[in-house]
C-alpha cells in the first residue's frame, strides 16, 4: 500500500456530548451483582443525571463497569479472582500475592518510589494503581498490554515481579481442591489454565472502583461541594495548568502516552511502539482519581508530593524533542498552585476497607 | 457516526489519473474518538484523518503486512491515506491507542 498524505487545514469543530457517550459506550456490561460480593461497597459509580454544562459533563461518572464480551463479569467470578488476587502461593517465593504491590490500604499501589519483587529486587518503574482499572486500557505505563486479562499474566510470570512459572502457577492452582472446583465451574471445558486464572483475576481487578468523591457531587449539582479553592483550581485544571489537555474525562486520563519532561533515560513508549519521536520518554497518563492518597508520583516514584508535581509542570521540565506540545512554562503564583492542590485533594474518595479473604486450603 | 465524502471538482482533477480516484471518505478525530468505529470502501479510496481536537494524534495504519506511519498530527491537520489493497485495517492513534477503528477495503 503507497502512502500518500498532505496536510490542510480542516474546520473547528464544534462543542459535543463525545466524552461522556464515549464512556456510555463502554459500559456494555452492567454489574448488578458485583455488590454482594464484599470487595468494594461502592459498586454503583456514580450519578447518571447529564450536566448541563458540557464542560462538567465531561467529567460525569459513568453508571456502569465495563467489560470484555470473551470474559464477562458475574459474581462467582469475581470472588474466584479475589481469592486468586490475595493469594501468595501465586508466587514463585509463596510469599507475594497481586496485593503487595497493588495494596488496597495504600490506594492498590505500594507507597513505594519503585516496585519491589518477590526476591527483593527493585523494579525500574512505580507500582500504577489498579483504581478504576476496567476502563485503563492499555494497560502498565507502557501500554505493552491491550487488556487486563494480558496484563495481569505479566507479573504473576515475571522472573523479576512474582517470579512464577506458568507451568508451576497452573499445577499450583490446580492442586487447591476449591480452586480447581471454581475454575472447572466457572470455565467449564477450561478448567484451570493460565488464561482461566488470569481472567479471574482479571474480573475481580475490575470491580475495583473509586468510591464518590466531593468532585463527583459537584459535577452532580452540590454547589457546597467544593471549596472555592478547589472550584478555581478547577478552572486552572482546565485552563492555565493545561492539565485537562491529559487528565480528561471522569477518571482524569485520557489513557494516553506523552513526555512530560520528567529527567531519565527510560523511554517508556517508544520502545512498544517506535518510530514516532513524540513517544520517547512517554508514559501513560495516570488516572488523578484519590492521588493526593498515592504518593509518590510518575512512573519512577521520583516527585513524592504533589507541590512538587505541579513545580514540574510549571517550569522544571526537560526540554527535549519529544516533550508534549501541552507542556510549556506556566508560570504559576503560589496561590494557584495552592488551588490546584486543593481542586486535586477534592478527587479523594472515601472508599470502605477492603476486607482481606479467607483463603482455600 | 460522522464521515463525509468528497468528489469536488478540484479533487477529482487531482486525483483522476490516480487509483484513489475511486473517491475520498473524511473520518473525524474529536473527543479522543474516531468518528466511526468501522468503514467498509472500495479498493482505491483516499480516507483523510481529521483531527478536530485541540491535542496531537497519530495515525498507525496495519494490516496486509503493512504499517502506515503519519508521525505527528498537529490539530487541525488531515492525513490522507489510500488503500489500494483489498483486506483489513486497523487503524489506532499511537498515542491515545483507545482511538481505534476497522477499515475493511474491497
Amino acid at each position: 500500500m503507497n502512502l500518500v498524505a498532505s496536510d490542510e487545514r480542516v474546520r473547528p469543530a464544534r462543542l459535543s456530548m463525545r466524552d461522556i457517550g464515549r464512556l456510555a459506550v463502554l459500559a456494555c456490561t452492567a454489574v448488578a451483582a458485583i455488590a454482594g460480593i464484599g470487595a468494594v461497597p461502592a459498586q454503583t459509580t456514580g450519578d447518571t443525571s447529564v450536566p448541563a454544562d458540557p464542560l462538567l459533563a465531561a467529567f460525569r461518572r459513568p453508571a456502569s463497569i465495563p467489560a470484555p464480551a470473551d470474559n464477562p463479569t458475574t459474581a462467582d467470578k469475581v470472588a474466584l479472582g479475589k481469592l486468586l488476587f490475595f493469594d501468595p502461593r501465586l508466587s514463585g517465593s509463596g510469599a507475594m500475592s497481586c496485593a503487595s504491590c497493588h495494596n488496597p490500604s495504600l490506594g492498590w499501589q505500594d507507597g513505594l518510589a519503585t516496585g519491589i519483587g518477590a526476591h527483593g529486587e527493585v523494579l525500574a518503574r512505580h507500582t500504577p494503581t489498579i483504581l478504576d482499572i476496567a476502563w485503563a486500557e492499555p494497560l502498565f505505563w507502557d501500554g505493552r498490554a491491550d487488556t487486563l486479562e494480558e496484563q495481569a499474566k505479566g507479573p504473576l510470570t515475571a522472573p523479576a515481579e512474582m517470579a512464577m512459572p506458568a507451568d508451576r502457577l497452573v499445577a499450583t492452582v490446580a492442586g487447591i481442591p476449591a480452586y480447581r472446583a471454581a475454575l472447572g465451574r466457572i470455565f467449564p471445558g477450561q478448567g484451570v489454565t493460565i488464561e482461566t486464572i488470569t481472567r479471574a483475576i482479571a474480573a475481580y481487578e475490575r470491580t475495583i472502583v473509586s468510591g464518590e468523591a466531593p468532585f463527583d457531587r459537584w459535577v452532580a449539582g452540590d454547589a457546597a461541594a467544593l471549596s472555592d479553592s478547589a472550584r478555581r483550581g478547577f478552572a486552572l485544571f482546565n485552563g492555565k495548568g493545561h492539565c485537562a489537555s491529559c487528565h480528561s474525562g471522569w477518571r482524569l486520563t485520557d489513557d494516553g502516552f506523552h513526555d512530560i519532561g520528567l529527567p531519565g533515560d527510560d523511554i517508556g513508549r517508544a520502545k512498544v511502539m517506535p518510530g514516532l519521536t513524540i513517544l520517547d520518554h512517554a508514559f501513560k497518563t495516570p488516572t488523578l482519581r484519590n492521588v493526593a492518597e498515592r504518593a509518590p508520583y510518575m512512573h519512577d516514584g521520583s516527585i513524592a508530593t504533589l507541590e512538587q508535581v505541579i513545580d514540574l509542570y510549571d517550569h522544571g521540565f526537560v526540554r527535549r524533542p519529544s516533550l508534549s506540545d501541552q507542556i510549556g512554562p506556566l508560570g504559576l503564583s503560589a496561590a494557584e498552585k495552592a488551588d490546584l492542590i486543593a481542586f486535586l485533594h477534592a478527587l479523594t474518595s472515601k472508599d470502605a476497607p477492603v476486607d482481606y479473604p479467607e483463603l482455600p486450603r | 457516526m460522522r464521515y463525509r465524502i468528497g468528489l469536488g471538482i478540484a479533487a477529482t482533477a487531482l486525483l483522476a489519473t490516480a487509483a484513489w480516484a475511486a473517491g475520498m471518505v473524511v473520518v473525524d478525530q474529536k473527543g479522543l474518538a474516531f468518528s466511526t468505529a468501522s468503514l467498509t470502501v472500495a479498493k482505491g479510496t483516499m480516507v483523510s484523518f481529521q483531527n478536530s481536537d485541540s491535542t496531537s494524534h497519530n495515525i498507525l495504519v496495519t494490516g496486509g503486512g503493512v504499517t502506515l506511519n503519519s508521525g505527528l498530527q498537529a490539530p487541525g491537520v488531515a492525513f490522507r491515506a489510500p488503500f489500494l489493497k483489498s483486506g483489513t485495517y486497523q487503524v489506532i492513534c499511537g498515542i491515545h491507542p483507545k482511538m481505534k477503528m476497522t477499515v475493511v477495503v474491497r
